[in-house]
């Protein structure tokens, strides 16, 4: 009833040992439900076709992106948002970019082609890559791919992005769709990379209503996070009604992320994780295809993701993290790892302003679902 | 930022002798409030949505009928910019007049129009939002100098600035403000902070790391 996707070629998709986008977080991951006596069996995807890149990419950003991965220059590679420092170019990107796009197809395909309910890809999640641009880390935007695949076979989509950037490509290249509700919560762009992601941003033509935006404060706590994700998404799923749903799962709006704001624990994760879980049960006969995303500690993102194939899985998530996966791992995990799988929170009195950060998401969610619901009905 | 790279053009425009009617509708067809008026190609006055709400309003002593002229109601003169002026100076006129908008005007005749809608289109573009890009804050001493080190410090690390605006603080700083084509500001953050930078935005985590 469950299944995961994964292929050591994901680990080509690099930009060096100095960049947060590191294939080891994977890797742990991987070593730690191992350790932790669990099989991970794997079905092996194919890296998409370039037709299936461009059913969600203009050709001549495709063509910047093969030029620069056979190591060419391409002199106006800056203006689609390639070889820049945050998504520099790298030998053989084309491809690489391309295993994670088949990958979360192959997700997309076990789920409408053989019927599977649960779906874990171990990658993909690119969700800032736009139709001509590539930003943050992304290049080939693997999760507009898939939902394209799906509403291509009559499913139409709920897409719930849990990362802590807005997930700007997926919402650019599908504003239109009557097909596809998106919803993005994350912290505020008014300071946070990509910088859009407003309540306002309510998707155009059929698709209007249909993209919602949920921008948090900066410094948001689990609680004010799980309230407001309980206040919109099963609103808005409800109205919906979509067949199946497409999670973009990153974990960077844990606490110790270096890259964001956010103070979500792994428990928290947990408790958003089994939501998403029952609301797929409830609204979509339990279809829901879980992509990975952001999440640049190492020291949480792989208990996160594990966490996760744990509750597709049904699987029990134990109380310690074994220890033979932390002294694997001791030099990349650093001083002050935690020993127990849902590690302490950051101490309460960290949290200066937490009523006032809760009244104001509060208030966010309430403009949100008024604004959006006059396009319901 | 000049008048030229903002404003729309060609401009609609319309002559004296269009009925308020005429001109309404084409506001009305066209989604805009001001229209320019050419007598003989040359501009004579602008009307607006305005001029025609208060000159039709039941709630005026002696409404016009909308068969009535543009050239009884229309705002002159007209007050108008030079496709080579900067933005802001174009600002501070319409701010000044409380106008909505300026006819562009060169060697005699209208090439377009901006309105405060362009202007805010502006500011979008020169705070560097249109583009992705996280906001960093910086806090610097009023005097020379400050900024090249924060800019050479950036310099270093390859980093694509997409605006800097600056702004008094108070008597002894100047903030600013800056968006970065990066995911990374944080850890830009804290490498700025070591080298005696006083960062606003983004804060230190207030708990340890």
């Amino acid at each position: 009833m469950a299944s995961v996707i994964y292929h050591p070629a994901y680990r080509t998709y690099s930009f060096g040992p100095d960049h947060p986008f590191n294939p080891v977080r994977v890797d742990m991951v991987l070593d730690l439900l191992e350790k932790l006596g669990h099989e991970v069996r794997p079905v092996a995807p194919e890296p998409a076709r370039r037709a299936d890149v461009l059913s969600v990419h203009e050709e001549y950003y495709v063509r910047r992106v093969e030029e620069l991965s056979a190591g060419r220059e391409v002199p106006d590679s800056q203006e689609y948002g390639l070889g820049t420092p945050d998504t520099p170019a790298f030998a053989g990107m084309d491809e690489a970019a391309r295993w994670h796009v088949g990958g979360t197809l192959a997700a997309a395909r076990l789920i409408c082609e053989k019927g599977e309910k649960r779906v874990l890809q171990l990658g993909g999640g690119m969700h800032h890559a736009r139709r001509n641009f590539a930003s943050g880390f992304c290049v080939y935007n693997d999760l507009a791919a898939a939902i394209q695949l799906l509403i291509g076979r009559g499913l139409w989509v709920g897409y719930i992005d849990v990362d802590v950037h807005h997930g700007d490509g997926v919402q650019q290249i599908l504003y239109e769709d009557k097909r596809v509700l998106t919803i993005s919560l994350h912290e505020s762009g008014q300071y946070l990379f990509p910088g859009t992601g407003g309540v306002h941003e309510l998707g155009s033509g059929l698709g209007r209503g249909l993209k919602l935006n949920l921008p948090l404060e900066p410094m948001t706590g689990g609680e004010s996070y799980r309230e407001v994700f309980e206040d919109v998404v099963p609103t808005a799923l409800r109205r919906f009604r979509p067949d199946v749903l497409v999670v973009q799962a990153g974990a960077d709006g844990h606490f110790d992320d270096p890259l964001a704001d956010l103070m979500l624990t792994t428990k928290d994760y947990e408790a958003i994780f089994r939501r998403i879980l029952d609301w797929a049960g409830e609204f979509t006969r339990g279809r829901v295809l879980f992509t990975l995303g952001g999440g640049y500690s190492l020291k949480a993102s792989p208990r996160i993701w594990a966490t996760l194939y744990l509750l597709v899985h049904d699987l029990p998530v134990p109380a310690e993290v074994p220890q033979a996966w932390a002294r694997r791992w001791a030099e990349v995990l650093g001083e002050g790892a935690s020993r127990d799988f849902f590690e302490a929170g950051p101490p309460r009195a960290a949290h200066p302003g937490g009523d006032e950060i809760a009244r104001r998401n509060r208030e966010v969610a309430r403009r949100l679902l008024e604004s959006a619901s006059a396009y319901w009905f | 930022m000049l008048v030229r790279d903002i404003m729309r053009s060609p401009a609609v425009a319309v002559s004296p002798d269009t009925t308020l009617g005429d001109a309404y509708g084409l506001m009305r067809e066209k989604g805009i409030r001001h229209l320019p008026v050419l007598e003989a190609g040359r501009l004579v006055g602008v009307v607006t949505d305005r001029d025609l709400r208060l000159a039709t309003s039941v709630l005026t002593p002696q409404p016009f009928p909308p068969g009535s002229c543009v050239a009884e109601v229309l705002s002159r003169p007209p007050v108008t910019a030079d496709p080579g002026d900067p933005v802001e100076d174009a600002a501070r006129r319409m701010r000044e007049g409380k106008i909505g908008c300026l006819p562009v005007v060169e060697n005699g005749r209208v090439i377009g129009i901006i309105t405060g809608i362009d202007l805010l289109d502006a500011l979008l573009a020169l705070t560097g939002v249109t583009k992705p890009s996280g906001r960093l804050e910086v806090s610097l001493p009023d005097r020379p100098g400050e900024l090249s080190r924060l800019t050479s410090f950036l310099d270093r690390r390859d980093l694509t600035v997409h605006s800097i605006l600056m702004y008094p603080e108070g008597t002894e700083t100047v903030r600013a403000v800056l968006r970065v084509g990066s995911m990374e500001i944080r850890m830009l953050a804290e490498d700025l902070r070591r080298s005696e930078f006083h960062v606003v935005w983004p804060p230190e985590k207030p708990w340890p790391r």
